[in-house]
């Protein structure tokens, strides 16, 4: 377990290693991006020095990295802002987005799975596989449109069609704001779930303990709960960490449909403005994220497979 | 359009100075929206109310936004600066010059010393009155070698070490050169007033409305300013924020989120229009979306091929295609609102067989280059797209090369051979003085006509009006004979409104709603 953490913790360390190189290897700087169209070379040349862009490569990344023991984040090149200033209320929106998206998503997709397992080959379960099927053909920024038309500006006006959430406004004090970006990622996470549930479910429900369970007369829903369940715990939970780390990734379309301020739209705005210091910090966000909920889905399945545990 | 040839035309009767001491307020009253503007129903109400919120969904921002009225960058900080500032002058609705802050702006008799005098009564949004001191402030501020500030370089004849304050609202600035264009090089965005000692954290101008708060990228807020010299505003107040895509301002002012939205595509007239609640706003600006051609490079370094490329082009079906015929129609001048801009000179037309001739003879036939776009304004990359589809009728092969935006503007930005760029209005000299020079700061095209040069320098040391206009149009068919643009048109400023909006106006210069002015904007 502590190889682990020390090995994510590495990780993230390398990854930081890499977006810096990356950021170096991209044409222009911040200051250009600052000056746009009024970069003559003497005002470039004053800014490079001014945001300390002169300095040798090594020299920024260290300056960058020893900054975070100190913890600081370091400052936003474009705009003199804190990073974490910055970056904070839209990790804030986002982290707020992905949860109520992620726990509404699995709730959905697991009881929808367990429904169309249950019901296997009757109607119910063939218009739901056949329907979530043909969601899953479906890219995320087509949802979110037509979600848009349809609940907001063209055929009903019942919801907001963008979400902007002021600064310093709390998502959670804008719900309405989020209905249909969490619905738009609810449409396109569901069906994998669902799909996985309602195999491994079936799966389990044809195996023989379950059988067996069955002909000592226990009722259907303890048959169900105390062991067909169990057994079809540990793939679903891998899928319900898969889907969230889809979730943080897919969100970057998602918010930018709804000119949502998360952090995937600052992480777009910060890399056409080669602001390094707000790149380094959303993307580690972003890969800290994925290494703990790796971390936390090995674990939960570790504990749902008894036998393995105890190997 | 024709209304818009009748404006000119008057201006081109009255003299410059006349503009100048003519009351900013009265003249701006008394002309009228031309054309579209006035057809898009934007005649003010009788009864203005007072008080509410203008919500405003603009594109063009991003984390480099700012508040400084001085250091302008994106199309994003007009909006905000439009409201927190004032200038010396500014642009009224037919982008001509009056006098905003300055009581009188005064050049000695071959322009090399001004005299600007202030208006009496005039305060900060902090309570400190304006004086000539706010002024000299300013001016070093954004020349200041050791931190320039964007529009230092076409304030570089300004000789502000040995400026003086002659009395509270009055100063002298000497020049190191004649320089005639002064009063209409001021009302560019990067020359608002701010107080001495101005704090970017609590930003402070004389402007109609105040400073609230304001948050990178996301969103700013502005209230009224009471004590507004020019008569307080309607509004409570205006909430500014950015959108970063064009489909969710469209989508927000249907759904009733915000009340007005800036610089659409032509396809999104269609969206709006017909729509109840939604007006769209199609204005005649004149800024600038040109194709540039590098001079100095082959194979434009030879006249015949610039002005091949010039014939090549179809500008009627280029407008139709990108814009949907909305626009002005262009002669490869700028500064179409200038009354020196030279009407005179023939309309180029699309001529293929002397595009060919022309190229043959300059040893180009079969001619292959690379064009490099990015999607800097709306129709820019389309713009490119037809320009290539046009030039394979003469034989011209050319390969586009899109870049983001961000690359564009990069280290190799005013280094393209063959490529575009795109500017808001400025009256004709700033406009030379900012392009078309040799050490010009945007000379996109490495222009340095030494003919030119010369006649730039006398004009600049000519106060006379109709002498320096003469100087202009000489100019001006150097422009159009062996200039490195090619203006096919002045593209339409494309912004819609809720029809709970009453008051908004479209100016000329290509920045929406008559520079953001909201002064005598209400909702009902």
């Amino acid at each position: 377990m502590w190889r682990r953490v020390a090995l994510s913790v590495l990780t993230l360390f390398v990854v930081s290693i890499v977006v810096f190189s990356a950021t170096q290897v991209l044409p222009g700087n911040a200051a250009y991006a600052v000056l746009g169209h009024s970069a003559t070379p003497q005002a470039v040349q004053a800014l490079e020095k001014q945001m300390g862009l002169d300095r040798p490569a090594v020299k920024q990344y260290w300056s960058w990295f020893s900054g975070l023991f100190e913890g600081h984040l370091g400052k936003s090149l474009v705009n003199g802002e804190s990073v974490a200033s910055l970056i904070g209320p839209r990790l804030e929106n986002s982290a707020f987005l992905v949860a109520v998206a992620g726990l509404v998503g699995t709730l959905l997709g697991v009881l929808l799975g367990l429904w169309a397992a249950l019901r296997r080959d009757k109607p119910v379960d063939h218009v739901l596989s056949v329907t979530l099927l043909a969601l899953t053909s479906l890219p995320e920024f087509v949802v979110g449109i037509v979600l848009v038309l349809v609940f907001a500006a063209v055929l009903f006006h019942l919801l907001p069609a963008v979400s902007v959430i002021s600064p310093g406004q709390a998502p959670w004090q804008a719900l309405k704001l989020l209905i249909l970006p969490a619905a738009t990622l609810v449409v396109v996470t569901v069906p994998y779930l669902f799909r996985m549930v309602r195999a491994a479910t079936i799966e389990a429900l044809e195996s023989e303990y379950v059988e067996m369970a069955r002909l000592n007369g226990l009722s259907p829903f303890r048959v169900l709960v105390r062991h067909a369940l169990p057994n079809a715990i540990a793939p679903t939970v891998q899928v319900i960490g898969l889907n969230f780390l889809y979730l943080a990734g897919g969100i970057v379309v998602v918010e930018f449909v709804f000119a949502y301020p998360g952090i995937g739209q600052g992480l777009v705005d910060a890399v056409s403005d080669r602001d390094i210091p707000m790149i380094q910090f959303s993307v580690l966000a972003l890969a800290a994220f994925y290494v703990f909920m790796n971390i936390v889905t090995d674990v939960i399945s570790l504990v749902a497979t008894p036998r393995r545990l105890f190997r | 359009m024709e209304e818009h040839e009748q404006d000119v035309v008057k201006s081109n009767g009255m003299n410059r100075q006349e503009f100048l001491t003519r009351a900013s307020a009265g003249v701006l009253g008394a002309t009228v929206a031309g054309g579209l503007g006035a057809r898009a129903a934007m005649a003010a109400a009788p009864k203005p109310k007072k008080g509410g919120t203008l919500r405003c969904g603009f594109g063009g921002g991003s984390a480099t936004d700012t508040v400084d009225g001085d250091n302008v960058i994106n199309n994003m900080d007009f909006a905000r600066t439009y409201q927190l500032y004032d200038g010396l002058v500014a642009y009224d609705q037919n982008a001509h010059v009056r006098l905003q802050l300055a009581e009188e702006i005064t050049p000695n008799k071959d322009a090399s010393v001004w005299t600007i005098r202030v208006k009496p009564g005039i305060e900060f949004h902090n309570g400190k009155p304006l004086t000539a001191d706010d002024v000299l402030y300013t001016l070093r501020r954004i020349v200041d070698p050791k931190k320039p500030l964007v529009g230092a370089p076409t304030l570089s004849y300004l000789d502000l070490k040995n400026a003086k304050k002659l009395d509270k609202r009055t100063c002298r600035i000497p020049c190191h050169a004649p320089f005639a264009s002064f009063v209409d090089t001021l009302p560019n965005y990067t020359y608002f007033i701010s107080p001495v000692g101005f704090d970017l954290k609590k930003p402070v101008g004389t402007g109609p409305f105040k400073f609230q708060s304001f948050t990178p990228g996301r969103q700013s807020v502005f209230v009224r300013n009471e004590n507004y010299w020019d008569g307080p505003p309607y509004l409570d107040s205006i909430v500014i924020t950015d959108f970063a895509d064009e489909e969710s301002q469209i989508n927000a002012l249907l759904a009733g989120q915000v009340d007005v939205i800036n610089f659409l595509s032509a396809p999104s007239i269609a969206t709006v229009q017909g729509r109840s609640g939604a007006n769209i706003n199609i204005a005649t600006g004149a800024s600038l979306l040109q194709f540039t051609m590098r001079v100095d490079a082959k194979p434009f370094n030879d006249v015949r091929v610039r002005q091949a490329m010039r014939l090549i082009i179809d500008r009627e079906q280029m407008r139709k295609v990108v814009f949907l015929d909305h626009g002005i129609l262009g002669n490869d001048l700028f500064s179409y609102w200038d009354p020196v801009y030279d009407r005179s000179l023939p309309q180029r037309k699309q001529d293929i067989p002397q595009a060919k001739s022309l190229l043959k003879k300059a040893g180009y036939e079969n001619l292959s280059i690379d064009f490099i776009t990015a999607p800097m304004g709306q129709g820019a990359v389309q713009m490119a797209q037809v320009l290539a589809q046009q030039a394979k009728a003469a034989g011209v092969n050319i390969h586009l090369r899109q870049l983001t935006v961000t690359n564009f503007f990069g280290p190799n930005y005013l280094k393209w051979v063959f490529s575009q760029d795109t500017w808001q209005y400025f009256p004709y000299f700033p406009m030379v003085a900012f392009s078309s020079l040799k050490g010009s700061p945007a000379n996109e095209t490495h222009f340095g006509d030494p003919t030119y040069g010369k006649l730039y320098k006398q004009a600049l040391a000519t106060v006379d009006v109709k002498k320096r206009t003469e100087l202009a149009r000489e100019m001006q068919r150097i422009d159009y004979e062996k200039g490195g643009y090619i203006i096919p048109f002045f593209p339409p400023t494309i912004d819609a409104y809720s029809s709970k909006v009453h008051g908004l106006k479209e100016g000329k210069t290509g920045v929406p709603f008559n520079q953001h002015n909201y002064k005598r904007v209400w909702l009902s």
